[in-house]
């Protein structure tokens, strides 16, 4: 068992379990307490809406925690290790998240879903422009994107949670009982057992209480998980710094001494290898992902240090296993605490052959001037920039910010890319018809007022200490660039065992379970409210019975849950690119119309449906042109002029909107009348 | 073509309507000073091409450019946002429940051509 593992089983076992037990208690709780609400007000706006009744805490932190998706706890902190300080700017544009996200739109949504009686977002478009057309659209859009996000999610909160429970013995015994029931059954041949009992259960618990208990229940909890997560990082931040103080010389700062350390660092070097076993195995020996492997080598100081960054297999009868992933530690500093950590147990058992070493260097930052002559020689100008760029010192310190992408020969964040994404965070988190339906649920004015002072805080509170948390790691815990989505657990269980509060890591490994569970519930119950609002009662029956609605949303809510956990039994492999790609999809489509119907007494709905499906449009090309250009991947977009889809996406549709209204005529005067003036008593 | 809308002359705009713009206005420039202080006081201060470690210049640990860049900046928004929201932002009226959200056999008002 590699460090890693024995310290995730020492530290999570029990712990993990009684916090996840707990925790699900709880949100179960909350649901039934919020089914209480449903029968004592009208159902479907108390279902999907909570009855435009909430107060501060309940509006600032849904809105927090739904905002702050599984990626803030998983990706953001595996970005941070993997590229460093320069993910200070990567998120910067969350110095004025809050109140863009909030402020742009919120008082005047929240007062035209009023006048309009909306409960939803298609709701609004269709009756500010009288045009059930343009609600329908919107309805298309929103479920398209939302069904994939949705998988995307589900997938992100099961990898989670089977983090969480990896070493619980009662999980590995279901995991071995469901890996023989599942061998020959069709869709679930080859699926990970594992990974299939965290889907069910994860799925299951979301579904019955989004279900049970409507929009309050996805509140309520909500609040507990946006508790949870700030929680977390606060107890994160001060033990990170404690133990990277204790490596620290007397007299200087310990994160003075992460970031002096951190300039030295260069990228590990990445690849594969022959392993092999001194004799024959008469069983399959596996070669475990974390595993630390070291290679003698007389021509420089110590062994060169390994570690296996995808389990492999030594089959029986064999003694050797081709083209084991490994990545090597380059940084003479990292290679040393490695050696030092007595935590890091090395396969002494295996030994890698030295011929059969294939490594590659970072595309960024990755350059070795091998004859040491400081020139750029041939074969030394990996990223084919002109420069030399390694072994330049301060790459984890400074931007861009090494990478290992094919895409990224200039760097994680060229400044194109870091204006990209200060325009994504805050104007197209605006655009989010997850978000809209938060703004239409406040009580009133001075909610708003309060709530987005609540989340600046709330903000300022984790993402910012998230940074110095995972530039700590780079100092604690080196070489995880070959699993860098597990450093949030991994990190977790680390400080908390070398303080010896190994119970405290449940709570910590809950916060990015808290944060996908979240954005899950919220999603579901956007597309349940879509189908049920927007297409049954708005489309096919505007004069249904409460109690048929009644059914139907929770059938509504039952099937689509069910339907995106089948749908992620076999998940597509790009996770956070799916999410990426929704996410800035539904701005580039959403935001323009939204803003131009709640601002521009002029719009009419012929320029916003132009605006929607031109954003719509432009954005998906800029994913097709990357699909058949020369990236090959519809998941590596075209970026026009280095910029992100998004900012095309964006300009494209705002464009659309005023050209297309400018030449159509204008809106009928009792619609501008209804939304725009003084409405004066009769 | 009447490219302008024309309610009754007598008639003025909503005030939830003109402060919401107001303030979405300020919001956006908010944005905007936020976008031109950040990226570009990074870009020339922290995309430093040769760093040494003896000359590395770093406040309270963190370096340098991006104390200035963003986390300053950071708490400067903060403050502002703090201003916006206890000093400068209106409390308006939004309105009361609509009689069409809570009725669920309801017809369409707006399909009957009623402005409510």
């Amino acid at each position: 068992m590699n460090g890693l593992s024995f310290l995730l089983a020492a530290g999570t076992s029990n712990a993990a379990l009684w916090t996840f037990l707990l925790y699900t208690l709880a949100v179960f709780g909350l649901a039934a307490l919020s089914n209480q609400l449903l029968k004592s007000k009208s159902f479907l706006s108390e279902y999907f809406l909570g009855s435009r009744g909430l107060g501060v805490w309940a509006f600032a932190l849904t809105f927090a925690a739904t905002s702050a998706s599984g990626g803030s706890f998983t990706g953001f902190p595996a970005k941070i290790y993997t590229h460093g300080w320069i993910l200070g700017l990567w998120i910067g544009s969350y110095i004025v998240v809050p109140i863009c996200a909030m402020g742009l739109l919120g008082k005047r949504i929240n007062n035209v879903a009023r006048t309009a009686g909306a409960i939803t977002v298609p709701d609004i478009l269709r009756d500010r422009f009288r045009s059930p057309s343009f609600g329908l659209l919107a309805v298309s859009l929103i479920v398209f994107f939302m069904i994939f996000n949705l998988v995307a999610q589900f997938k992100s909160g099961s990898l989670i949670l089977k983090t969480l429970v990896a070493d619980v013995g009662l999980f590995q015994n279901a995991t071995t009982h469901v890996g023989g029931w599942i061998q020959g059954i069709g869709f679930l041949e080859g699926a990970d057992a594992g990974y299939l009992i965290c889907l069910l259960t994860f799925g299951v618990a979301v579904i019955i209480y989004t279900t049970y208990g409507g929009f309050h229940a996805v509140v309520w909890t909500d609040v507990m998980q946006g508790v949870v997560m700030v929680a977390g990082v606060l107890i994160m931040l001060p033990l990170a710094l404690l133990l990277v103080g204790k490596m620290a010389p007397p007299g200087t700062g310990a994160l003075k001494f992460a970031t002096t350390e951190m300039i030295a660092m260069v990228p590990p070097e990445i690849g594969t290898a022959t392993v092999t076993i001194n004799d024959t195995t008469t069983e399959s020996l596996a070669i475990q992902q974390g595993d630390w492997l070291r290679l003698e080598d007389k021509s420089s100081d110590g062994p060169r240090v390994f570690r296996v960054t995808r389990t492999t297999v030594i089959a029986s009868g064999t003694n050797q296993a081709s083209e084991v992933p490994i990545l090597e530690i380059m940084a003479p500093l990292d290679k040393t605490r490695v050696l030092e950590n007595p935590a890091n147990r090395f396969r002494d058992d295996l030994r890698i052959i030295p011929d059969s070493l294939r490594l590659q260097s970072y595309v960024y930052g990755g350059e070795e001037d091998r004859n040491g002559n400081g020139q750029l020689d041939d074969g030394e100008d990996r990223n084919q920039n002109g420069k030399l760029d390694h072994p330049r010192k301060g790459l984890y310190v400074t931007g861009p910010g090494p990478s290992a992408k094919p895409k990224d020969v200039n760097g994680f964040l060229p400044l194109s890319l870091a204006f990209s994404f200060f325009f994504m965070w805050a104007i197209s988190g605006a655009g989010q018809p997850s978000s809209m339906v938060r703004l239409m649920a406040f009580k009133d004015s001075q909610t708003l007022r309060r709530s987005i002072f609540t989340v600046a805080i709330y903000y300022s509170m984790i993402y910012f200490p998230l940074v110095i948390i995972f530039c700590c790691a780079r100092i604690l815990m080196p070489g995880m660039e070959g699993e860098p989505d597990r450093i949030m657990p991994a990190m977790a269980v680390f400080l908390t065992e070398n303080i010896g509060a190994g119970w405290l890591a449940g709570l910590l490994v809950a916060a990015p379970f808290a944060a996908v569970m979240s954005t899950v519930d919220s999603f579901l119950l956007m597309i349940s409210s879509a189908l049920v609002r927007d297409i049954y009662q708005r489309n096919i029956n505007p004069r249904a019975q409460e109690r048929s609605i009644k059914i139907l949303s929770y059938l509504f809510t039952l099937i689509v849950g069910t339907g995106a956990m089948l749908g992620a039994v076999n998940p597509p492999q790009f996770l956070q690119d799916i999410i990426v790609y929704t996410g800035s999809g539904l701005a580039a489509a959403f935001l323009a119309p939204m803003v131009f119907a709640l601002y521009w007494p002029r719009a009419n709905g012929t320029g916003c449906i132009a605006g929607m499906l031109a954003g719509f449009a432009a954005h998906l090309s800029m994913y097709v042109a990357g699909m058949f250009g020369e990236n090959g991947s519809f998941f590596q977009p075209y970026q026009l002029f280095n910029f992100n889809p998004i900012i095309v996406g964006l300009f494209t549709s705002f464009a659309a909107t005023y050209l297309v209204t400018k030449c159509t005529a204008p809106p009928p005067d009792d619609l501008v009348k209804k939304y725009f003036y003084q409405q004066t008593k009769s | 073509m009447n490219n302008t809308p024309s309610p009754a002359p007598s008639e003025e705009f909503a005030p939830v309507f003109v402060n919401s713009r107001r303030e979405a206005l300020w919001i956006f420039c908010v944005w905007a000073v936020g976008l031109v202080w950040a990226v570009p006081y990074c870009y020339f201060t922290g995309y430093d091409e040769s760093v040494d470690a003896a000359t590395f210049s770093t406040t309270l640990g963190i370096p340098t450019w991006l104390f200035w860049g963003i986390l300053v900046p950071w708490i400067v928004a903060d403050i502002f946002t703090i201003w916006f929201c206890f000093c400068y932002m209106q409390d308006d009226d939004l309105g009361g429940e609509p009689e069409t959200a809570s009725a669920t056999a309801e017809t369409n008002s707006d399909a009957k051509g009623d402005p409510s």
